[in-house]
């Protein structure tokens, strides 16, 4: 039997969400891609794993408000997001970078960055500050006068992430940031995403199971919906000792617990 | 907001369709600039009556718009924004809006310099029949929008293009004409004469429906749900509503309508006196030498006018004012030409010589023959008579012979003929010829 699959067991006392989900269910279409997940998350830099069609991509669009959930409790930064009450202030606190990011490719790097932040409702005078500050951080800084279309897939997925943070969210929600990132843009994206796990709650989507293992405080692992395991990477690690497949420990870990939860659901 | 428009109207397709509005439109006034040259409300009717094709271009640039938004698949990012959708449309809303204005102010613009020497009588409806264009532009481009996110595919803008241009075409044409000029910016915008105009009750009539059509188009944009969208239905239909209850009916309808202010008559300072209408003050300058020199031929015929007006009638008025000026006046002929200026400055003098300056406007049988009013006309200048434009030869031919005929006689016995011509023109005589004079 796995550990850790509720949120309550691996609450630090006294935590204040940043995101608390309930039997949390939501659709995807027809189809029920998050069904009865309990979750929360705090300040930290929260590493999401699952394998294709686990209802990851589903859970960061419910969790960015995009999607309204179709049953259970959704709660982001104290606030209720069922879709029944006013999203605006949450809204303003929440930054996300889709699977499929979409851009203006007429605009510039930093116009586009400047929209999305005046979209936020970011005080007009804290703007162009706030932009030069997101462009730097994901190192774009030489690029910010050129237009989207004409960046790599790379640097518009950094772009992507400075959009993301250019309202210096209080939830940040990341569904594959590091696709299309080189080895070395990886590196500063691990160190800028640990660095906004200071103060914000950060949640990135990946395949990734080694990113997630290095860069992260937090796993949280879902299958079919549902949550499978959430807890340090080195509890993570530790499932792997029990076997599963991987390169790595901490993909043995991930292997061996998918194994496990698809294991419990046939029984 | 601001700083925002201008990205939008910098990166989206802002300038691409200034410059195709203000192309095209500058292509077909120039391509005709006699339909606009006498005045500046001929220019703002004959630019509405452009929209034939402008309003397709508007709409299409819309949809266009439109497609950017979703061939960008920016709908997910922006929905986790805090903007509301309504807000969040405003500055592509508010760029397309400003291209199409931008686009068809530039267009009068352009035109301007032409007429500006000449055109003086600017009149406010002038001004509200420019306004309903322009709302008319900003109406299509949102409608195309509208249309273009709920249908975005390549064929929109070229369908809806298409499909404007067929209900400009078309409908206003199966309706009856107050409810087609209702539905239609460019309908009833033909220009007959110069003193031509558009109610106020019209241009308001049309503002509201147009109004209507525009803010129906911003809640179908912003809405996020079916529902939603049906909403939009209803400013639609309230400003069609409100626009048949404003605009002119049947009989008070009328079409052409005739700007009293613009038929009245602006004098030049000294005597002689000479007037013109007030449409065509900037024409005096021109007018004034050519009027005194007729004048001063027609002193030597007794009881010979002594002041010179431009004809101000219109024959589309319902009632139409008769002519009220006695044979003391001669009617001064003004044609305006391709520039703004007098056409055909050189027939001025002769046509006010004809018959003697007698026009026999206010007479059921219209008075003399051209042939014959020519050749006494010709007389009294000395000169031999001159053909109108594209007039038949024949005409001109006779009024020679008749000139011919004239100068053979004494010079009393030819004044007394031409003089009895002019007081049978005066006294509207039904047969009006050059023959003899029997004694009395």
């Amino acid at each position: 039997m796995m550990r850790a699959v509720s949120a309550a067991e691996t609450a630090p006392t006294g935590y204040a969400w940043a995101v608390h989900a309930e039997e949390l269910r939501v659709r995807a279409g027809r189809h029920l891609a998050v069904d009865g997940l309990d979750l929360a998350l705090g300040t930290g830099v929260h590493g999401l794993l699952g394998p294709n069609g686990a209802g990851k991509t589903t859970l960061m669009r419910a969790l960015a408000t995009v999607v309204k959930p179709a049953g259970g409790r959704l709660t982001l930064l104290g606030q209720a997001a069922d879709g029944h009450t006013d999203l605006r202030r949450v809204r303003r606190g929440i930054g996300y970078l889709p699977q499929q990011f979409g851009f203006y490719p007429r605009f510039t790097v930093r116009e586009f960055i400047e929209y999305m932040a005046w979209l936020k409702e970011m005080p007009k005078a804290a703007i162009p500050g706030a932009v030069q500050r997101a462009i730097d951080r994901v190192g774009l800084s030489g690029k910010a006068n050129a237009r989207m279309k004409t960046l790599s897939g790379g640097m518009q997925r950094r772009a992507g992430i400075a959009q993301a943070i250019v309202n210096d969210p209080e939830v940040l929600l990341l569904d594959e940031p590091t696709v299309g990132l080189d080895p070395e843009q990886r590196l500063d994206f691990r160190e800028l995403i640990r660095d906004l796990g200071v103060n914000s709650c950060v949640l990135v989507s990946t395949h990734l199971v080694e990113d997630v293992a290095v860069a992260c405080s937090d796993v949280v692992l879902i299958n079919e919906g549902r949550l499978v395991f959430q807890g340090t990477p080195d509890e993570l690690v530790a499932y792997g000792d029990h076997g599963g497949a991987g390169d790595s420990p901490a993909e043995r870990g991930y292997s061996s617990l998918l194994r496990r939860h698809r294991g419990e659901v046939a029984r | 907001m601001s700083r925002i428009l201008r990205i939008e109207l910098r990166r989206s397709f802002g300038i691409a369709t200034i410059v195709m509005v203000v192309v095209v439109g500058a292509i077909m006034l120039y391509a005709a600039p006699q339909r606009w040259s006498s005045s500046w409300m001929e220019l703002m009717m004959v630019q509405r009556e452009y929209l034939v094709l402008l309003w397709p271009l508007a709409i299409s640039a819309g949809a266009y718009q439109a497609r950017r938004e979703h061939r960008s698949k920016v709908d997910e990012l922006f929905a986790s924004t805090a903007r509301p959708r309504f807000q969040r449309v405003v500055p592509t809303l508010g760029a397309v809006g400003i291209s199409v204005v931008a686009g068809y102010l530039l267009m009068i613009a352009v035109a301007a310099p032409w007429i500006w020497d000449t055109a003086r009588y600017l009149p406010a409806a002038a001004f509200a029949v420019a306004a309903v264009g322009v709302l008319s532009v900003i109406a299509a481009a949102w409608l195309g929008m509208a249309v273009g996110r709920l249908l975005p595919s390549p064929v929109t803008a070229p369908l809806l293009g298409v499909g404007a241009l067929a209900y400009l075409a078309f409908l206003p044409f199966a309706l009856e004409e107050w409810l087609g000029a209702l539905i239609s910016p460019m309908a009833d915008m033909g220009s007959f004469h110069d003193f031509q105009t558009i109610s106020g009750r019209v241009s308001a009539g049309q503002a509201v429906f147009l109004a209507g059509l525009a803010v129906a188009a911003v809640v179908l944009l912003a809405a996020g749900s079916p529902r939603a969208r049906l909403t939009a239905l209803l400013p639609a239909l309230l400003g069609l509503g409100l626009g048949v209850v404003v605009m002119p009916h049947g009989d008070d309808y009328v079409y052409p309508a005739t700007d009293r202010v613009a038929q009245e008559l602006v004098c030049a300072p000294d005597l002689p006196r000479v007037c013109v209408s007030r449409v065509h003050e900037g024409l005096l300058p021109e007018v004034v030498p050519k009027a005194r020199q007729a004048l001063a031929l027609l002193a030597k015929v007794p009881g010979a006018p002594t002041a010179a007006e431009e004809k101000t009638v219109t024959y589309f008025e319902k009632d139409a004012p008769r002519p009220t000026h006695g044979p003391e006046i001669v009617t001064i002929p003004i044609t305006v030409d391709r520039e703004g200026h007098l056409a055909w400055p050189g027939l001025v003098v002769p046509r006010m010589l004809d018959a003697a300056g007698a026009d026999g406007l206010g007479c059921e049988h219209g008075g003399a023959p051209d042939e014959v009013a020519r050749a006494a006309g010709s007389w009294l200048s000395g000169v031999e008579p001159v053909a109108e434009p594209e007039e038949s030869p024949e005409t001109n031919q006779e009024a020679i012979a008749l000139w011919n005929d004239l100068r053979k006689l004494p010079e009393r016995e030819a004044l007394a003929r031409v003089t009895a011509l002019r007081e049978a023109v005066v006294t509207c005589k039904q047969t009006i010829t050059l023959g003899p004079v029997k004694a009395p």
